[in-house]
């Protein structure tokens, strides 16, 4: 975008500046408090790193793999799930479409605390239920990428691979997948930054072994009263996801 | 001698044999027991307005689309209901629909592969293939949208007959070049039909292209084929009204109302209408009321009465001038027949 166009970005950049990077500056000045004393959340005006070298126990490098590792298997497995939803909606037309998005946007038309009641019945506890809970919960959003994708790819192409002796098997292989490429790239950031910030389903299916930072999080911040410990995950949480967006393929960000 | 029309018919060998195929687009006709033949290296145009089906019969006839009547034959073989990949059929689209992630080569070579070959045979082929159209081996590495328009379409011929296949067909490919490089691509087209021999079927909306170079033209309207025949038949003597006026310029009347021997409706090609002529078969005085020039020619139209004619010529009198303008052929037009 060029010249006058450019101003229509200002909300966009305002929100950034204002929600996120003020955001993220507050809540790391907030992890660079000494922690407070007697009922105090942190010591006002105090400089510290104390919150920081908490980090580099076994018991938080146990957290923060979890995190890493359930944001790893949320963005696959919601990719994939996605990829299969996608793959049978998109060739759809008219009313069959329209079912076909319906039944892929249900698990999002009920309250999430709802949803994960249900779930919590019929998945295991544990690690894996709170990843496949946290998955049921994003690839939804996954699907609807992957559906516009696909259906943004001429019809033409399966038809000229077909006609050139391809089945559809290789015409999923050679053609749609490397066009849908982009789409997969980001339903996998997507997955990421949401697997990362997974708390409900860890806190509703997941055992008191498989904490992620998130739920960390709320432990510091409203049961031991530990705001600076709280913001440096929250700091370390942020970078995750950065890290994410800057390792993404030059398609995605394209 | 090839055939076609609306009623089935059996010839063996044909390269490609439609019976009775029929398609529906919702409430639409899209095509309507249309009967089609095409002998083994013949190359044959199909010729008709927008959505009178022409597309659609080459989707039938590649796989793409399931006729909801009728039987595709291909060498003498049923292969209504065969998939696309097994039919052997070669296909230029109209918006070619190469691949956008592969390079040239690559697009080329996807046919070979996806058959079984292995990679460096399949580049080699498709290496020759390029050549064959023009494309040298920068291009050849270059994507789609690193091509012009005429090395797209050069890309997609060569894609369509890498794989020899039995029979190519070519949905307007060159609706979107411009004169210069459409008479290149036909050329290129011609070439490489005389030299490979495949049975082609070209569909465009083009009379003047369809003319010059099938050697059987096929006029569909509304999913139907009106006529079909050797292009100087159909332009010289059609059977329907339809096909006399979509193959260019056409005085087509009452002959009563005009004046004409016989009855009926008739069909006076404008380069049969002459000013001042000697033995044309009638007479009439006109006035010269507009003047078209066409570089080659001019097309002249002349008031008579309420009646318009149009007349092909090199030089007529200024508009305004009154003439004896005479018909030197008349054709009678079949009524109640196709649309």
């Amino acid at each position: 975008m060029t010249g006058r166009g450019a101003w229509l970005l200002v909300p966009a950049l305002l929100a950034c500046a204002l929600g996120t990077a003020g955001g993220a500056a507050l809540t790391l000045r907030m992890s660079l408090h000494a922690p407070g004393t007697g009922a105090g959340l942190y010591e006002p005006g105090s400089w510290s790193l104390a919150s920081w070298a908490v980090l580099a126990d076994a018991h938080h490098g146990r957290i923060i793999a979890t995190t890493v590792v359930t944001g790893l298997a949320v963005a696959a497995l919601s990719t994939a799930a996605g990829y299969l939803m996608a793959l049978a909606a998109a060739p759809l037309s008219g009313w069959r479409f329209a079912l076909a998005m319906g039944l892929i946007l249900a698990p999002r038309l009920c309250g999430v605390l709802a949803a994960l009641f249900g779930l919590q019945r019929l998945l295991p506890r544990g690690w894996p239920g709170g990843v496949l809970a946290e998955t049921w919960l994003v690839a939804p959003y996954a699907a609807l990428v992957l559906v516009v994708a696909m259906r943004g790819i001429d019809p033409a192409l399966a038809a000229a691979a077909r006609g050139l002796g391809a089945g559809p098997w290789l015409v999923l292989a050679r053609v749609v997948w490397p066009l849908s490429l982009p789409a997969v790239a980001l339903c996998l950031q997507l997955g990421w930054v949401w697997g990362l910030g997974a708390f409900l389903g860890p806190l509703f299916l997941g055992g008191p072994d498989q904490a992620t930072l998130a739920v960390e999080m709320q432990r510091e911040l409203f049961d031991l009263g530990r705001w600076p410990r709280a913001a440096a995950d929250g700091v370390v949480l942020s970078l995750l996801c950065l890290m994410a967006f800057a390792a993404s393929p030059r398609g995605a960000r394209a | 001698m090839p055939t076609a029309g609306n009623a089935p018919s059996c010839a063996p060998a044909e390269a490609i044999r439609l019976e009775g195929v029929s398609f529906r687009h919702g409430a639409v006709r899209a095509v309507d027991g249309v009967s089609l033949g095409v002998p083994p290296g013949a190359f044959v145009t199909i010729l008709g307005p927008s959505g009178c089906g022409k597309s659609t019969l080459l989707g039938i006839i590649a796989g793409h689309i399931a006729p909801a009547a009728g039987r595709v034959l291909l060498a003498g073989a049923d292969a209504t209901r065969l998939s696309p990949e097994a039919r052997g059929i070669g296909m230029v689209f109209q918006n070619l629909a190469l691949f956008p992630h592969l390079s040239a080569i690559d697009n080329v070579a996807f046919g070979p592969r996806a058959r079984g070959a292995a990679r460096v045979e399949a580049l080699s082929r498709a290496r020759a293939m390029l050549a064959r159209v023009g494309i040298g081996d920068d291009e050849a590495a270059r994507r789609p949208d690193g091509l012009s328009g005429g090395q797209r379409q050069r890309v997609a011929l060569a894609r369509a007959l890498v794989t020899r296949p039995a029979a190519l067909l070519l949905d307007e490919p060159l609706s979107s070049l411009d004169t210069h490089l459409r008479s290149q691509m036909l050329e290129l087209v011609l070439r490489l039909h005389g030299e490979t021999g495949i049975a082609t079927l070209m569909v465009t909306h083009d009379p003047a292209e369809a003319m010059a170079h099938g050697d059987i033209l096929v006029v569909m309207n509304r999913g139907k084929v009106v006529e079909s025949g050797p292009p100087r038949r159909l332009y010289d003597s059609p059977r329907s009204e339809f096909t006399a006026g979509f193959l260019g310029p056409a005085n087509i009347v009452d002959a009563a109302v005009a004046g004409l021997p016989g009855s009926g409706r008739v069909l006076v090609r404008p380069e049969h209408l002459e000013i001042n002529p000697s033995g044309a078969a009638f007479t009439r005085p006109m006035v010269v009321a507009r003047l078209e020039y066409h570089g080659h020619e001019m097309l002249a139209t002349l008031a008579d009465g309420p009646l318009r004619w149009v007349a092909r010529g090199r030089g007529f009198p200024p508009v305004g001038t009154a003439v004896v303008a005479g018909a030197s052929r008349v054709h009678p037009l079949e009524t109640g027949g196709p649309p």
